[in-house]
Formats: structure tokens, C-alpha cells, sequence
């Protein structure tokens, strides 16, 4: 009884899961297919399965328009708000993580709400100051805007990860002679590796995917590859373009794939359980 | 090595008292366990030794030396937690190094002590193990051999043995008092559990609600208990209490009557009797008549208990002993066992010689 209710379950869930993974994936896919198309063959209708194979799309976006420096600009940038944002995010939710006093809830609470307003409100105020100060256009200037709205988020999420490790070895650390900074690099960061690598990956795809903020505040010659991608995708009078648009989304997506098979152990850990027990 | 001395000691959260006024003076090399219920303020009082707290008042001495204001990696103490504390990502050999490395310990002495060590829990062929992989017990021996890999000014142990299963932990207790033996270091245990206060200790404090009850040895415990908290809280089974007057040199309770060695009366008093102090006796003669209502095989022992009013009255019988349930039976005492506390008080009163 109970062993035939699990196998329905399963069933079930295999089914769930496999019509999940059709939907979400078939988007990319097509596109990964017709990226290496001429746009005939691309968009013609009815959709052909089968058709010539041509790495034109790629060359001409990556060689001719240079999109490589694009690539750079966001590995910067990308880089930047990662470390920054996990540096802070580190010690700030180990301090809340260990903290009594009821100021470290009304913090977080804080955090989270500006964590919840829309990032569009923020630019105005942004641009008016920004172009005051003459730091428009710069990597610093972007990795600063998308740390402040992505740190509520890392702080919240690490907070919880280190809340997870019992005070007992913090302790243990000290009175075997650690100093507070000494049992935290010791002892307490080796075992919050998939919580740091789980925040890392939000933080990454944050600053990664991140459209507006980096469109807005940067000149097409510092602009992300997803800024600068909308430029050939709204080109929709010439095929060509946009052809080259798709081959872009296609490079920009084949990182995330390999990103997250990379560090697929420590994000399920982290993901899974959220704790790392001794 | 160090004695440690607790001077007028207060922890409070807030409102909530967690130590009260304690005053403790352990001498160098003394075994001294903090014995009560769990929640009456045992490991805060162990956590300020270690600098893991900070008392609201009064001052902390390991040897001469004030240690209130000192970090704990200077307090040069060791410490067992209740839930281990094992450095999950180390290997057991790099677990028990640990103190040694961050203490700047030359690294050409660390292999030969935590091999030491390792020898006397018996971890050698466990050294390669993360803890993980560990079973309960031994784990728990790796807390202690990080503890022993130094020589502290003085170890704490805090319920060490409680996540242990029942067989385990007389191995363990037996472990850690040859250990105590051998490196002769003064050590502050706290546990809720009686007996292995009893066979640990040099001096047993018994706590309750933050205040040290009675400090003395544990025979001194067991045969002059100072109150009604002690003697309620140390025996197994604990030592049978009963409300009742003092009318005329006799103790007069609901179905009771028992002559004392003295003239005399007072109101409102407890009697206590240890199960073993009482004897069964011919139903003629025997102070405590009643019908059996149980009768427990313990093995070494018999339990035989009566019901007055809402309490048991539990005399232990020879091992040999067989009765009914239901049958008439009769408990006695010598007077010599009986002890007597004021109700109101729970302070014990003195029998006159
Ligand atoms: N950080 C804290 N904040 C508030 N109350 C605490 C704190 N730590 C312990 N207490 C309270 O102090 C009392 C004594 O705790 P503790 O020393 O841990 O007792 P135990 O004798 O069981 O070891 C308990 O009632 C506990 O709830
Ligand atoms: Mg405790």
C-alpha cells in the first residue's frame, strides 16, 4: 500500500518534473538552434527542424562588433559586486547571526525593505547625484549601485546560513585561543562554504543579469553584455542584427549553465539543507 | 594549574537572575562538580570561568590573577561542550591539534602530544576520521583529548556525558576520572546527574535556581543532607519525605506515628527516610503499616512501596524479598536515620544528641 502510493508519487513527480523541464527549456533551446542559422532559415514558416549549420551570427558579433569588450565589462563588474557584496554580506550577517540585542532585527528589517522597493525608483535619485559627483560611466559607479541593492538580500541569506552553525563552535574556537577573527577565518567560514557559494551565485546573477541599471548608468563602451545585448534584440528591422542578438543571449546563457554544474554539490548542500552540521 | 575562586558572582538577563550571589572557592587540582535540575544556572556559572560570559557583578580568580576583563584564549583553560563542538571540516588528529596550532605551540612538539592524547581516550586508529564518520562516544572522546592535548590552568566540562546512551556513559565516567587521576588538573564539572556527581567528585556543589544549596563531599551530601532541596534531589530512589507534626516527641502524620529520640513539639515539619534505612517488620510492631502498593525487582535490590495520602513511602529490601501487592506490611527505621527539616523553610533541624 504504502510502497505502491510512493511509486504513483514518483510517477508523478518524473512526470511533473519532465513537462517542467520541456517548458522551461525549449525556449533556450530553439534559440541555441537557430543561432547558428541564416535568418531565412531562422524564422521561416513553418519552423524547419533541419537546416544549414553557420557560425556567422557569432563571428560577426563577437570579431566585427567587438562584443568581447562587452564580456569584459561585465566580468568586471560581475567580480566586483561578488566580492564586495559577499565580503560585507559576510561579516555583517555573521554579526547579526551571533548578535542578542533586538537592534540586529530592526536592521534586517530595514534591509529588506529597501530590498523590496522596485529598482527603478531608485535610479532617479541616482542620476541627478551621480552627475553631480562626475562618477557617471564608471565600474566602480555600477558595482556600487548593484552592491547596495543586492546586500539586504546576501546579508539576509548569509545571516541565516551562519545562524545555522551552532555558537558551540565559535566558542570551542575561543577558548582553544582563537581571537573573534581568528575563530571566524578558522573555524567558522570552512564549514559555511555552500552558504557562501549559494549567496555568491544570487549575487552573481544579480549583477550578471542585471538590465536596468547597468543600461542606464553606463555609455555603450562600459556597458555589461545584457545592456548591450538589447541593442541588437530591439533591432527588429534588420534580421541581421537580431540574429547576432540571439547568438549574444546564447553566449551570455552557456556560463550560468557551466556555473552552475560547477558548484552543483555546494548548491544543493546549501540549498537543501541550509545548514552544515558538525 | 590554578584554583579558581567565584567571589559573590550575579548573572542576570534582563530582570531574570541566572546565578545569584555565588561564592565558591574550588582549590587547585580539585575535582568539584556543579550538581541540580536542569535551568538552575550550572553552565553560566561554568561559561564565566571560561570567559564565554560576563558576570553582572562580582569578579572571577583563576589563581591570584582577577580574570574578569580577559579574553578567554588567555583564561589558559580547557573546555568539554555538551554538544562536542568539533571543527567539522578537520580531521580528528587536526581537531585535536587545533588548541596547539593557533597557541603558536612549536609544530615539531604537536605530533608527539596529539598522539599523547589521542593514546589516552584510545583515538589512535581514528585520528585520519572526520568527525562526521564518528560514532557518539567517540566523539566525544575527541572533545576530550583537544581538552588534554595542553595543560590548562584547568578543564571545564559541561554535561559531557549527557548525549551519551546509558552503557557508554559509565565507561566514560570511569575514563574521565582515571584521566582526572592521572593529569591531576583542577576541573569544574556540571552535570544534572547524581550519580555521576557522586562517584566524580571531591567536592559536590548542588544548585537550584542560581544559589549553591549545600557544597560539601558527596558522602557528606548523602548523609547530612543541609535541606529538603538536597535531600529530594540526591538517592536513588530519591529519600522518602513526609509532611506531618512533632506532638509530644512523636511525628504525627495522616496514618503515621513514629516516636523520636526527643521530647518536645513543633508544627509543620518534614520527616525523611533513605529507602535503605527502612526496613520491612512485623505488621505488630513497624512505624509506616499499610497495604503493599508496588513492588519493584530492581535485580541487586527490592522495591517495596506504600501509599500515604498522595505520596510513596519506598523502603529498599533485599534482593531475595518477595511480597504481594495488596499485602499488609509494615516499614521501620532506627532513629538514627530519620532526618528532620522545617516545612517552611526546608532547612534542616537538628535531632538533640
Ligand atoms: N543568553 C541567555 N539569555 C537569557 N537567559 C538565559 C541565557 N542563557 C541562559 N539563560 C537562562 O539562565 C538559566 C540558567 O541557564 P543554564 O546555566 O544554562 O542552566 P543549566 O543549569 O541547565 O546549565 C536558565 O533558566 C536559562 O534559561
Ligand atoms: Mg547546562
Amino acid at each position: 500500500m504504502a510502497r505502491k502510493s510512493s511509486r504513483s508519487l514518483s510517477g508523478l513527480l518524473a512526470v511533473g518534473l519532465g513537462v517542467w523541464v520541456i517548458l522551461a527549456a525549449f525556449p533556450f533551446l530553439w534559440m541555441a538552434i537557430i543561432s547558428v542559422r541564416v535568418p531565412v532559415d531562422a524564422f521561416s514558416v513553418p519552423p524547419q527542424l533541419l537546416a544549414p549549420f553557420t557560425l556567422e551570427n557569432y563571428y560577426e558579433l563577437w570579431v566585427v562588433d567587438q562584443f568581447y569588450v562587452k564580456f569584459f565589462n561585465s566580468a568586471i563588474v560581475t567580480l566586483g559586486v561578488l566580492c564586495v557584496s559577499l565580503s560585507i554580506g559576510c561579516l555583517a550577517g555573521y554579526a547579526l547571526s551571533r548578535y542578542e540585542g533586538n537592534l540586529g532585527f530592526w536592521l534586517l528589517m530595514v534591509a529588506l525593505v529597501f530590498r523590496a522597493l522596485p529598482h527603478s525608483t531608485l535610479l532617479p535619485g541616482y542620476q541627478l547625484a551621480f552627475a553631480e559627483l562626475g562618477i557617471w560611466n564608471r565600474y566602480e559607479t555600477l558595482i556600487i549601485v548593484l552592491v547596495a541593492i543586492n546586500q539586504p538580500f546576501t546579508i539576509w541569506m548569509l545571516r541565516s546560513f551562519f545562524a545555522n552553525i551552532p555558537k558551540d563552535l565559535d566558542e570551542a574556537a575561543l577558548v582553544d585561543g582563537c581571537t573573534r577573527t581568528g575563530a571566524f577565518f578558522r573555524v567558522i567560514v570552512p564549514v559555511m562554504w555552500p552558504g557562501i557559494v549559494t549567496t555568491g551565485l544570487f549575487s552573481f546573477l544579480l549583477a550578471y543579469n542585471d538590465f536596468l541599471i547597468s543600461s542606464q548608468l553606463m555609455n555603450a563602451d562600459k556597458q555589461t553584455m545584457t545592456a548591450a545585448l538589447s541593442a541588437y534584440i530591439n533591432a527588429d528591422d534588420d534580421a541581421y542584427k537580431l540574429m547576432q542578438g540571439i547568438a549574444g543571449a546564447v553566449s551570455v546563457t552557456i556560463p550560468l549553465i557551466f556555473l552552475v554544474l560547477f558548484f552543483q554539490r555546494q548548491l544543493v548542500s546549501g540549498l537543501v539543507q541550509g545548514a552544515v552540521k558538525g | 594549574m590554578a584554583s579558581i575562586r567565584f567571589s559573590n558572582i550575579t548573572k542576570r538577563w534582563g530582570s531574570f537572575v541566572g546565578v545569584d550571589n555565588l561564592s565558591l572557592d574550588i582549590a587547585d587540582r580539585e575535582f568539584i562538580v556543579l550538581l541540580g535540575p536542569s535551568g538552575c544556572g550550572k553552565t553560566t556559572s561554568m561559561r564565566m570561568v571560561a570567559g564565554l560570559d560576563d558576570p553582572t557583578f562580582g569578579d572571577v580568580y583563576i589563581g591570584d590573577q582577577r580574570v574578569n576583563d580577559l579574553e578567554p584564549k588567555d583564561r589558559d583553560i580547557a573546555m568539554v561542550f555538551q554538544s562536542y563542538g568539533l571543527y567539522a571540516h578537520l580531521s580528528v588528529y587536526e581537531n585535536i591539534r587545533f588548541p596547539l596550532k593557533v597557541r603558536g605551540i612549536p609544530s615539531t612538539e604537536h605530533d608527539a602530544k596529539v598522539r599523547a592524547a589521542a593514546e589516552m581516550v584510545e583515538l589512535t586508529e581514528f585520528l585520519e576520521r572526520k568527525p562526521k564518520a564518528l560514532s557518539g562516544g567517540q566523539r566525544q572522546r575527541v572533545a576530550l583529548a583537544r581538552a588534554i592535548v595542553r595543560q590548562p590552568n584547568c578543564f571545564l566540562m559541561d554535561e559531557p556525558l549527557s548525549n551519551l546512551d546509558a552503557k557508554l556513559r559509565i565507561t566514560m565516567r570511569a575514563e574521565i576520572k582515571h584521566l582526572h587521576h592521572r593529569l591531576n588538573v583542577t576541573t569544574i564539572y556540571v552535570t544534572h546527574d547524581q550519580v555521576e556527581a557522586m562517584t566524580l567528585a571531591d567536592r559536590v556543589a548542588v544548585m537550584e535556581k542560581g544559589r549553591i544549596r549545600q557544597l560539601g563531599t558527596p558522602t557528606d551530601i548523602y548523609n547530612n543532607p543541609a535541606n529538603l532541596f538536597v535531600a529530594g534531589f540526591i538517592g536513588s530512589p530519591p529519600m522518602n519525605l513526609i509532611d506531618g507534626d512533632i506532638v509530644e516527641g512523636q511525628f504525627r502524620a495522616e496514618g503515621v506515628s513514629v516516636p523520636l529520640p526527643f521530647q518536645g513539639s513543633r508544627q509543620g515539619v518534614v520527616l525523611g527516610i533513605r529507602a535503605e534505612d527502612l526496613r520491612l517488620t512485623d505488621p505488630a510492631h513497624g512505624h509506616f503499616r499499610q497495604a503493599v502498593y508496588s513492588v519493584e525487582l530492581l535485580g541487586d535490590a527490592t522495591l517495596v512501596s506504600q501509599r500515604f495520602g498522595s505520596r510513596l513511602i519506598t523502603a529498599r529490601a533485599d534482593k531475595g524479598f518477595r511480597i504481594e501487592m495488596g499485602a499488609t506490611s509494615a516499614f521501620e527505621a532506627m532513629p538514627s536515620a530519620y532526618y528532620l527539616f522545617d516545612r517552611a523553610s526546608g532547612d534542616r533541624i537538628a535531632l538533640p544528641a
